[in-house]
């Protein structure tokens, strides 16, 4: 019987579980897929209701985290194995190559500069903005630490030759460890619903018709525009903006469930684009308006009253495009006059749903958990055991485990936790 | 005091756009450069990010640097981690100083860009004298009372008192009622298990109930709490009597009640007009008498002028109830009167979806023309605009069933005075930080979780019960906590013994023994009540000292450059 | 001629009204920068002095804030502040500084509003009251 932990995901509810965790003395192992922690949460500009910068109040927690004596981070890294039963869990850890060596990377970028080829899409700005094939992840990254993509990486040798701490290594193995844990926490979060299979809204096709994770970078100062909101087509602010809600989400073709916060943060997105352009027009198209967390629903109230964001209640039917402005413009029955109406607008984003992470089947498999029709974790006692899997001393919280926003996340991960420390301390005893 | 060069470093922050929008940072940074014992100033993107933390701790080093100054946002919630990164570099964390150029500058002065960056100069100067005048600390650590007090004994104050049991802590679970269970002992039967309400809690109740590390106070009041982390002193009174324990950190779960309809849609003045509460009631007492037609209108007193916020649970409430009668009654009529279905996330939408497909029928009403309920000889009838149809309705009823919101109650806010934790404006208790402090009080070792926090249904107030648990039991694990290096000293030499200090302390922390006064410092709590007594200036409180503040005060009308 | 811009000092306590000053922020209601504020744990802390200084060296308006009557974090400890200031605004008025420039105002956390309001009356007042009669800008 061990009572370390492991925890899988480092977005923000992976990273309260940990510290929680590691508050009590536990030993606590944490492993992110990609090669920073701080997940969706670090994407975000600003958060609802309080509007708070979203990576201001994050990164002291990822820093905490990562400087933790109690918690080991494995970024870009997968657990491939799970063997053994609560208590006495071995766990099977597959350590990605970065191709530099995590403890002699300063973080100083002079390799970034150095790279010829910087064609890539970034991952972390939503692709709207160009990285070379080696990039530090995001400003804020933790570990602040390069990687290569070596998929792309013609080996020049260049970031070899400035590197002054010789951290690169283009040859570097893959990594293979074994962990011993007592309880497994996942919280692996969601990934945003790709909108290009509804074709009536024409994203992929117009370019002014883009999602709400990638309007957070673009509204965000530290995002490719530099917060400035240039629109994809001619890179020149909107006078007008249509946030379009539901986007395969309450959809028995896409995903039944609701996403349970894209009216709040259309609402937050439409708020701080007139914080930004005063002379704005906002829109929100909706089904229902689900303001139902504290203080939401003054949050709303206070967006339609200060700051002028035009609620409709429809679901548009389609998106065309004026070939001349590149303005899209929505089709909508007007459920007050029952009539359809155009609306023209110089950018549509769309709230799109949130789903099950990549990986999450296989993930569950290795796990040997089950996963119910949605594709989130299955719980165990939907009443009473709300963070318990389908297998003991296995733990689910955040979005993994069904939508729910930030602070529910955060309330699970130290729910889980508490269950997780509950467990051990039960197995010991 | 050991003379020794003064030697600051000033990192300004951009906070993205949001010190940057409006304030002229790069002139800032200017300004402190030429500000005295400034030796090294510079601005980051995000001082809080790795990179800006690096530049700290890199000028530390290079610059010699023995005081810190960071100008960003609210000590409140990064001022531990800059402290930790000057640790980290050597620097004792109270040569640190914060200057709040984002909260108190940036953000209230949006479109002032002129006045906003001479104020946030300003405000670095006076960090700086403040800094200057900074002296190292020392933290006592204070051992922590292994036993936790869970307040009220519904759902979410049983499985807080249960984990915490679980994990070898004593806990002492307070209920005010005769019996544990709370909210829930009301229910019928519970969406999704449909299990009956409190024959799904009893193993939770009888598991506590026979606990051995749980003491359970059943019909108790809370009388007073007084202490810190670590070290809570409760009284209770039971049956007129006084109880009295130690416990280490405390968790709220008083729980919240049915706000009362007085006035509306016919509620008090036609029978058939009765809550949520109320038909469960009914329900579960095979008491609802048959009812061909029923009319459930949503947000009765919520999302308006009497409770202004969304209750969150009550669309799930209806359609559930509304489904239980279809179960009694197939052909029964039902109509829910709402404003937005909250049939958040996946389980809610599926139950919303089914409820449509048994036939319950659902009109969407506009706060500006709301329902309106009356007596139609017997029956009861309901007029109501529908928004979609664009048509007026009318509905004869057998019965009228009002969702209200959950509110809070007198007693829940007697304990916030008790506590001294504070209740936001829905009169709910308020958290430390919304978004990721959702249980924490920012007093230190007390925690919150369920309907206390704000409305919520069986599953949230459990995974916040945990929550809350995880909270109270790492001071309880630990086995200690560190107390801020702010208590008061005493200069014995400047005392003249005139004893005035001992009465203004609220923790008797001060004793004259004799005619010398003595200060107990585990009990002192970096008021300054007293320091601001003393006749002779010989008391002084750590890290805010007299000269420190004196100096602040200076600073802003003296414009020094060098 | 430019225009009169009052200076005024404020004292917060850490747990309540500075906690409400921060909340002002993050709603970003807008007031004028007149103010400065300094943090101390308790508004027990403000020594009268602290106040007087403040006139002293050229303040045209002193804010006294601390927790609610009930709410202190300190158990009582605002009620000496509450009489501290019965006894300043007295000597205040003495001096001939005028008592309507000091003010006493408890803010909770969740009252951002509040303490944005307060500075916005106060700078109105003072602006219209003119500097303190012992701001340098009378006495030179």
């Amino acid at each position: 019987m061990v009572d370390d932990v492991l925890v899988i995901g480092g977005g923000v509810a992976g990273i309260q579980a940990s510290i929680d965790l590691a508050g009590r003395g536990l030993k606590v192992y944490l492993v992110e897929r990609f090669p920073s922690i701080g997940g969706k949460m670090a994407q975000l500009d600003k958060t609802f209701p309080t509007g708070d910068c979203s990576i201001c109040i994050l990164a002291p927690k990822m820093m905490e985290c990562f400087s933790h004596e109690n918690i080991d981070v494995l970024t870009h890294a997968e657990v491939k194995g799970v063997s053994g039963n609560a208590g006495d869990f071995r766990v099977k850890i597959l350590k990605k190559p970065r191709y530099v060596d995590e403890e002699k990377c300063t973080g100083c970028g002079d390799c970034v500069s150095a790279c010829p080829y910087i064609n890539l899409p970034d991952e972390f700005d939503m692709a709207l903005r160009s990285r070379g094939n080696i990039f530090i992840p995001f400003l804020q990254a933790v570990p602040r630490v390069v990687m290569v993509d070596r998929e792309h990486c013609v080996k020049c040798g260049n970031c070899q030759v400035i590197c002054d701490a010789g951290a690169i290594d283009l040859y570097q193995k893959p990594e293979e460890i074994e962990i011993h844990v007592g309880a497994i926490i996942v919280a692996c979060g969601f990934d945003s619903f790709d909108p290009s299979g509804i074709k009536e809204y024409g994203y992929g096709r117009y370019k002014n018709v883009i999602t709400a994770l990638e309007y957070e970078r673009l509204v965000c100062a530290s995002g490719p525009t530099g917060g400035h909101l240039d629109r994809p087509s001619d890179k020149k602010t909107p006078n007008s903006i249509a946030f379009i809600q539901c986007v395969g989400s309450r959809d028995v073709n896409h995903n039944p469930y609701c996403s349970s916060v894209c009216c709040m943060h259309a609402t937050k997105e439409a708020i701080l684009a007139k914080e930004h352009y005063p002379s704005m027009e906002n829109y929100i198209f909706y089904t229902d308006m689900r303001a139902f967390g504290k203080g939401f629903q003054e949050y709303v109230d206070r967006a339609k009253n200060e700051y002028e964001v035009r609620y409709i209640r429809s679901k548009p039917g389609e998106i065309t495009e004026d070939k001349e402005t590149k303005n899209p413009v929505i089709w909508y029955d007007d459920t007050v006059t029952r009539q359809v109406k155009r609306l023209e607008v110089g950018l549509v984003v769309l709230c799109t749903a949130l789903v099950p992470s990549k990986g999450i089947k296989e993930l569950a498999d290795v796990l040997g958990v089950e996963l119910d029709k949605n594709r989130f974790f299955k719980i165990a006692d939907p009443l009473y055991a709300p963070l318990d899997s389908s297998r003991e001393g296995i733990l689910v919280c955040g979005y993994c485990q069904g939508p729910k926003d930030i602070p529910e996340a955060v309330t699970q991960a130290k729910g889980a936790a508490a269950r997780a420390a509950e467990v051990l301390a039960c197995l010991g005893a | 005091m050991e003379e020794k060069e003064i030697r600051i470093g000033v990192f300004i922050c951009h906070c993205g756009t949001n010190i940057g929008g409006s304030v002229d940072v790069p002139a800032v940074v200017e300004y402190a450069k030429h500000l005295p014992n400034v030796v090294h100033a510079e601005r980051n993107l995000y001082t809080c990010a790795d990179d800006g933390l690096t530049a700290i701790k890199n000028a530390i080093k290079q610059h010699k640097l023995n005081r810190v100054i960071v100008a960003s946002c609210t000590p409140r919630t990064h001022e531990p981690l800059f402290r930790s990164t000057c640790e980290e570099a050597g620097l004792n964390k109270y040569l640190f100083e914060f200057v709040n150029i984002r909260e108190h500058c940036s953000w209230v002065h949006m479109k002032d860009t002129e006045g906003a960056t001479e104020k946030t100069k300003e405000l670095v100067r006076m960090g700086v004298a403040r800094a200057t005048l900074l002296e190292p600390q020392e933290e006592m650590k204070i051992d922590v009372e292994q036993s936790a007090m869970v307040i009220g004994g519904g759902i979410a104050g049983i499985t807080a008192a249960k984990t915490l049991a679980n994990q070898g802590f004593d806990v002492y679970l307070v209920e005010k009622e005769a019996v544990l269970g709370g909210m829930l002992r009301n229910l019928y039967r519970l969406f999704p298990t449909g299990e009956d309400s409190l024959d799904s809690l009893q193993p939770s109740i009888a598991a506590v109930e026979g606990h051995e590390k749980i003491k359970v106070f059943s019909s108790c009041e809370l009388k007073e709490v007084k202490g810190y982390i670590g070290n809570f002193d409760v009284t209770l009174l039971r049956e007129g009597k006084e109880v009295n324990f130690k416990v280490g950190t405390i968790i709220v779960a008083t729980g919240a009640m049915e706000f009362e309809p007085k006035g509306h849609y016919g509620y008090g003045k036609y029978d058939h007009v009765i809550t949520q509460m109320q038909l469960e009631k009914l329900l579960k007492d095979g008491q609802l008498k048959k009812s061909d037609s029923v009319v459930m209108i949503q947000c009765v007193g919520a999302k308006g002028e009497e409770v202004s916020y969304c209750s969150r649970i009550c669309c799930m409430v209806a359609i559930k109830n509304a489904m239980l009668i279809k179960e009694i009654n197939p052909d029964a009529d039902i109509h829910i009167l709402h404003n937005d279905i909250q049939a958040y996330g996946a389980e809610y939408e599926e139950l919303y979806n089914k409820a449509r497909e048994m036939g319950i029928r659902f009109i969407k009403y506009t706060p500006e023309s709301p329902p309106c309920v009356t007596m139609d000889g017997e029956k009861l009838k309901v007029e109501v605009y529908n928004e979609l149809f664009g048509e007026q309705f009318m509905l004869g009823t057998d019965l009228v069933v009002l969702s209200t919101p959950l509110v809070q109650h007198q007693g829940g806010v007697e304990i916030s005075k008790l506590l001294r934790v504070p209740l936001g404006k829905d009169k709910f208790f308020f958290e430390a930080h919304v978004k990721l402090r959702p249980v924490d009080f920012a007093t230190d070792g007390i925690f919150l979780c369920g309907t206390a926090h704000g409305p919520a249904e069986v599953a949230e107030s459990v995974s916040q019960a945990l929550a809350a648990a995880s909270g109270a039991g790492i001071p309880l694990s630990r086995g200690f906590v560190q107390i801020e290096a702010i208590s008061v000293k005493v200069d014995l030499e400047a005392c003249i013994g005139c004893g005035f200090c001992v009465e203004m302390c609220p923790y008797q922390a001060l004793d004259m023994v004799d005619g010398k006064l003595e200060i107990i410092e585990a009990l002192c709590k970096g008021c300054g009540t007293c320091v601001a007594t003393c006749p002779t200036g010989a008391l002084e409180q750590r890290h805010y000292q007299n000269n420190q503040i004196i100096s602040q005060i200076k600073s802003i009308f003296h414009p020094v450059i060098e | 001629m430019k225009e009169f811009d009052p200076k005024i000092v404020a004292f917060c306590c850490n747990w309540c009204s500075y906690a409400g000053a921060d909340l002002a922020g993050v709603s970003r209601m807008q007031y004028p920068p007149n103010v400065r504020i300094i943090k101390v744990m308790c508004s027990g802390r403000i020594d009268p002095l602290f106040v007087l200084m403040s006139f002293l060296e050229g303040a045209d308006a002193v804010l006294v804030t601390g927790c609610h009557i009930g709410d202190c974090h300190y158990i009582d400890a605002n009620h000496k502040t509450k009489n501290r200031f019965e006894f300043l605004k007295e000597m205040i008025a003495e001096l001939g500084i005028g008592e309507e420039r000091l003010r006493l105002e408890w803010i909770s956390a969740t009252e951002g509003e509040k303490f944005a309001d307060m500075v916005k009356e106060t700078v109105e007042k003072i602006k219209k009251m003119g500097p303190s009669p012992l701001s340098p800008k009378v006495m030179q």
